[in-house]
């Protein structure tokens, strides 16, 4: 990159960005301005004094370094106070922008439709969230609290070395340009070691899970010497990754000073020569190197930040991705409520992209039906069930409850008339309690009975914070079938009118699941139960079943409603499934 | 209740018993005695050419005003060359102090790798993978850093700082005691503030932990909160971390800008302190210009090492916590016992159980069980879920050994042989059937690593099972993603199926095989099983009896003993558990 004019400007471009998002406080931003503007100033009025005491004293002056030296405690505290607004308020700045970007972004986020969350892995969404918003904190942060200082010290410094001498400012002028330079090329040199080294510790994480999560099948196998050798692989990566930035630090990082004492040196040879010449004193000549060193750090900080920039400005794209791409439901208060709650899937189709996931879709489900949908993997059982809940919604075709289009029902009426298990969510951190109410404002006794009906309360109350247990990343674990237990007490709470359980009961043993669904059908009275499963016991309890087979449906079976005994009955509903 | 990480290290940050690791640690990184003579000699080099450049600055200075055109020209140069030899001494030393951590930091995850692999398996019941796998990869990532850019930086740093005070003290002892004056006060200053400042660090480090692990959840459940119209409760949930987010951190921020100022107002009394009194030693005619420009420079060199050291603290604590924990999983103690290394055992004839009884804590899992599996056996073991079938499946592999009574292979006792080796003779099917990230064929390979492609997929096709693996998008080479995720739980069970066939074992384990697979992949799997097992030992374990047609003799469990035991026809009798068994499960799955 060429430092144009354009690409000074564009290192801009993510302060422009968080404008969006700090509303009033960017007005922080002046008063940084002007605490930068009087920071630089007293700062290089420091050395400057440092010098007329050197001259003063070289002339016999002495009287007068007193005065010098209270100056200079003077400009030292008003840089400190000035300082201190520079990185408080920059910190302010950069922490306000964060917050009101995670805030955004999570709501925009909430409000999705189904089809933008599928098109991305969670965790590109969550690097998006967490990694892009921090990097482009960060360089607001730098800009506010360095790049606006360092930019002025330059000014500031040229000036008041033009005024010692104006050839003492060339050299300046010379040396500032090769430091900024050498500075991005370094950071851009290091930053794709830095990328492969992150890679690399991600592939140790991931090799490292596995081989925990793995370690039977490890050990059964003896695989524990290629697995070592496979990580130790990866370590070995990492190790010659840090090698190369040890040496590019090595190079760059020392680089910059010896530059600046070359230029110091130069300072000195002219000044000094001048001095000799013209007899005059040394004083300037002192100050001028003390600015030279005084100087050097911050620039040579600054190339690093324009590839900061760089950096700020890639995850800020991604960021708009999410924040400005559309893709939202409406939420609308205003609509139609079903007054009873037979299901009707009239012609309904969905596509993912160009693949028809389903193919006009005619189905019936009566309020009260217990159903059960059957297919193979990726027959469209799933995506067939979501589009009830509006997580997608049809390519064409009409869903109707209660003879009112799902379109025209509010969203969250909808969502409260049915509730959808979906298939593998899982626990979140926190109380069970938390868990089952999962935000809604229900008491404890509607979760105890909601987990009664699941079947879980038994196991929850012999636990010694019952409801309050932790359960997730810091509590107890929790079987599969506990889990998936958990998670219809979950959704029986909001005493659903249609209930879909996507295979949501697959570690429970058929047993219990038995249990389970004839204590739903009792205690939700009149609920209609829509069962993702292939199972031979579910379809035991269903009375109809539908088969799907690349997004048709090719069979339709009223079953025998046999579940009050189950006994005799076995082998025919058994072999009824394949 | 398990503490969380922050918790846990607050803790240890509190109680300071790390100093032990510490020089442990030293002691094995000076172990590289060649790199670490590199590291001393730059060290010592740049802290010499550090404390001698402004002295040559000052020098080159008395040069101008003695009008000594050789001296100040000569002195100039120096102080160029200082700066070279620094920016070569420098350069050495950032290499080779990444070369000393960096090796460690490999070597110190590589054992601690090694040592989990050969752990005892009741060490993974107890602690959390989560746990193992932050303290391998964050804790000895913090330990990097620590070795890496700060620790060496500020050694350097005092080193030279220590030098150039002796330096000065030669050229003027009053001066130094002047210049010196600060150093207590910025010592006292950074030091008090060292607890707030760590306190405010772990503050904002738990608090963006905590917006991440909830950023985190909302991405994962987000079907779930559109199915329950629970956005507005997570949001509010959100907005309450992030809140704390912001405060902690500009409660940090305060702290961190104060420290800053006064820093630099010190550093300006610092100046004033050697012009004060150098200013008087000048006019008694003590010393030269040139001297106290150098105290000067001199004076401000002083600064970063001394505030860097201050920090340092803090990152030696948090590293030195890390590197204590990452010892302590080194120093697992592993499941081979020193006596029976190395004893290769082979299967001719049976292994029996002999009064067998086996608890995890205080339960009974198994209670004084006999079996005997000879060879050539085609057993099943059935029970209700809990009945300590997959205890006996753990005994068998010798994950676990008997709280009591006896495992005889060929009429030797198990714990005669290391566990590793006597592996040899099984492979199992497991209940959760394992994918590494990789392609299919690569996940077959890995229990068998001699045999080549071609023979792989011959195999496959021998036991009818090529149809499922030429299903994929890419066949053998799909990609099997992360924990499996791309394939069917069917094709996850024909790859760990095929896995077990490759290895050619004596005895195959199967433990629960068929959970939720669909019914055309299971009966595919069912066949090539059959032709597998024809002339092999087998031992299945399920409560599901699709496969119940692969054994010639059942062993019914229950609450950790054995109850039943024959054919299935003569144990489906209508009153016994088996009968009452087979007529819950049967036909499911």
């Amino acid at each position: 990159m060429k430092l144009s004019f354009k690409g000074l400007v564009s290192i801009f471009e993510p302060l422009l960005f968080s404008f969006r998002f700090t509303g009033n406080r960017k007005r922080l931003l002046y008063i940084i301005f002007v605490a930068a503007l009087v920071a630089s100033v007293t700062r290089l009025l420091v050395p400057v004094y440092i010098g007329q005491s050197i001259t003063a004293l070289e002339q016999g002056k002495s009287s007068l370094v007193g005065f010098f030296l209270v100056l200079i405690i003077t400009v030292s505290v008003i840089t400190a106070v000035s300082q201190f607004f520079i990185n408080y308020l920059s910190q302010k700045l950069a922490q306000w922008y964060a917050f009101n970007l995670r805030t955004v972004l999570l709501d925009r986020l909430l409000r999705k439709k189904g089809t933008f969350m599928d098109s991305r892995t969670s965790g590109d969404l969550l690097s998006r969230s967490t990694m892009d918003i921090e990097a482009s904190r960060n360089f607001i942060l730098n800009t506010a609290s360095q790049l606006i200082s360092t930019i002025l010290l330059i000014v500031i410094a040229l000036y008041l070395l033009i005024s010692i001498n104006p050839i003492f400012a060339l050299f300046f002028l010379a040396a500032v340009p090769l430091l900024v330079r050498i500075g991005m090329v370094f950071q851009r040199k290091q930053r794709t070691h830095w990328r492969k080294i992150r890679m690399h510790y991600g592939t140790m994480n991931e090799r490292l899970q596995e081989n925990i999560v793995g370690q039977r099948v490890v050990r059964g196998y003896n695989g524990m010497q290629s697995e070592f050798s496979r990580f130790s692989g990866t370590t070995s990566d990492y190790y010659d990754e840090y090698m190369e930035v040890a040496q590019l630090r090595g190079f760059y990082n020392n680089l910059m000073p010896f530059i600046v004492g070359a230029a110091a040196t130069a300072v000195i040879l002219y000044g000094g020569y001048i001095d000799l010449l013209t007899g005059s004193t040394v004083g300037g000549l002192v100050a001028a190197v003390n600015i030279f060193i005084m100087v050097s750090m911050p620039v040579s900080f600054l190339g690093r930040i324009i590839v900061f920039s760089e950096n700020a400005r890639a995850g800020i794209d991604r960021i708009k991705e999410v924040i400005d791409s559309g893709d939202e439901e409406t939420y609308d208060n205003n609509g139609i409520v079903p007054q009873n709650y037979d299901l009707v899937f009239r012609d309904v189709s969905f596509y993912r992209g160009t693949r028809e996931v389903l193919r006009s879709i005619n189905l019936r489900i009566g309020f009260g039906e217990k159903i059960a949908i059957t297919g193979r993997l990726g027959s469209g059982k799933s995506t067939l069930v979501s589009l009830i809940s509006r997580i997608y919604d049809p390519s064409s075709g009409v869903i109707t409850i209660g003879g009112v289009s799902i379109t025209d029902v509010p969203l969250v009426t909808l969502r409260k008339i049915v509730a959808l298990v979906p298939q593998g969510s899982n626990i979140l951190s926190g109380t069970i309690f938390e868990n089952i109410a999962f935000g809604r404002d229900v008491s404890l006794d509607e979760v105890q009975k909601a987990c009664k009906t699941a079947q879980i309360a038994d196991f929850i109350e012999s636990l010694e914070q019952k409801y309050n247990t932790l359960v997730g990343e810091r509590g107890i674990t929790l079987s599969g079938g506990q889990k998936q237990r958990l998670l219809v007490a979950r959704a029986l709470v909001g005493k659903p009118k249609i209930l879909i359980l996507d295979d949501a009961t697959s570690s429970v043993d058929p047993e219990t699941e038995l249990a389970m669904l004839n204590s739903i059908s009792t205690s939700l009275n009149g609920v209609t139960l829509i069962i993702v499963s292939h199972r031979p016991s579910v379809l035991r309890f269903s009375e109809r079943k539908v088969r799907l087979e690349n997004g048709k449906i090719t069979e339709e079976e009223q079953l025998p409603r046999n579940y009050v005994d189950a006994d005799n009955n076995t082998k025919s509903v058994a072999t009824g499934d394949e | 209740m398990a503490k969380t990480y922050e918790e846990t290290e607050e803790e240890y940050l509190k109680t300071e018993k790390n100093s032990k690791a510490f020089l442990r640690l030293i002691r094995e990184i000076f172990r590289d005695r060649g790199t670490t003579a590199k590291v001393v000699i730059s060290v010592i080099i740049t802290a010499l050419a550090g404390t001698f450049y402004p002295l040559a600055l000052g020098l080159s200075i008395d040069g101008i005003l003695s009008r000594n055109e050789f001296y100040f020209v000569f002195f100039a140069l120096i102080f160029l060359f200082l700066f070279f030899v620094v920016f070569l001494s420098n350069r050495l030393r950032t290499v080779q102090t990444t070369k000393l951590a960096q090796q460690k930091v490999k070597d110190l995850r590589d054992r601690a790798f090694l040592s989990l692999q050969e752990a005892h398996i009741n060490f993974f019941s107890k602690v959390k993978t989560g746990y193992l796998i932050s303290r391998i990869t964050n804790d000895a990532e913090n330990l990097s850093e620590f070795l890496t850019f700060q620790l060496p930086q500020v050694v350097s740093g005092i080193v030279t700082v220590v030098f150039s005070v002796v330096i000065m003290s030669i050229l003027n002892f009053s001066l130094t005691l002047y210049a010196l004056l600060i150093i207590p006060v910025l010592l006292l200053f950074t030091f008090s503030l060292q607890g707030r400042v760590m306190r405010n660090y772990l503050a904002t480090r738990k608090t963006i932990a905590a917006i991440t692990g909830s950023m985190s959840e909302t991405i994962n459940a987000f079907r779930a909160i559109k199915a329950y119209s629970a956005e507005e409760s997570f949001e509010a949930s959100f907005s309450k971390l992030n809140k704390n987010n912001f405060s902690a951190n500009m409660k940090a921020a305060k702290l961190s800008s104060l420290f800053g100022s006064v820093v630099r107002i010190i550093e300006a009394f610092g100046i004033v302190f050697v012009i004060y009194e150098g200013a008087r030693e000048l006019t008694a005619g003590l010393i030269s210009i040139g001297i106290l420009v150098s105290f000067i420079l001199y004076v401000q060199e002083f600064f970063d090492p001394v505030t860097q050291l201050s920090q340092l603290y803090t990152s030696y604590q948090s590293a030195m916590v890390g590197v204590s924990r990452i010892y302590s999983i080194i120093d697992v103690e592993g499941e081979a016992l020193d006596g029976n290394k190395g004893n290769q055992p082979s299967f001719r004839d049976s292994i029996e159980f002999k009064n067998v009884s086996f608890s995890y804590g205080s339960a009974l899992a198994l209670k004084n069980v006999n079996i005997k599996i000879s060879r050539g056996d085609r057993i099943g073991i059935v029970g209700h879920t809990g009945a300590g079938k997959t205890t006996f499946s753990n005994l068998l592999l010798g994950f676990y050994s008997p709280s009591e009574g006896e495992i005889l292979l060929d009429g030797q006792n198990l714990k005669k042989y290391d566990p590793a080796s006597y592996r040899h003779i099984i492979a199992p099917v497991l209940q959760d059937m394992f994918l590494f990230r990789g392609t299919v064929i690569e996940n077959i390979s890995f229990s068998n690593p001699l045999l080549t492609r071609d023979e792989i997929i011959s195999m496959a096709r021998e036991f009818g099972l090529i149809e499922i693996f030429e299903g994929l998008p890419y066949g053998f080479d799909t990609d099997v993603g992360e924990l499996g995720s791309n394939l069917s739980d069917g094709q996850k069970q024909a790859v760990s199926l095929m896995r077990a066939f490759v290895r050619r074992p004596e005895i195959l384990l199967m433990d629960e095989p068929t959970s939720q697979v669909d019914p055309f992949t299971e009966s595919i799997i069912i066949e090539a099983l059959k032709r597998y097992v024809a002339d092999r030992t087998l031992v299945l374990i399920t409560h599901r009896f699709s496969m119940i047609s692969l054994v010639d003799r059942i062993i019914v469990i229950d609450h950790g003993n054995v109850i039943q035991e024959g054919s299935f026809e003569s144990l489906n009798v209508k009153g016994t558990e088996f009968y009452n068994l087979y007529q819950t499960y049967s036909g499911i799955e």
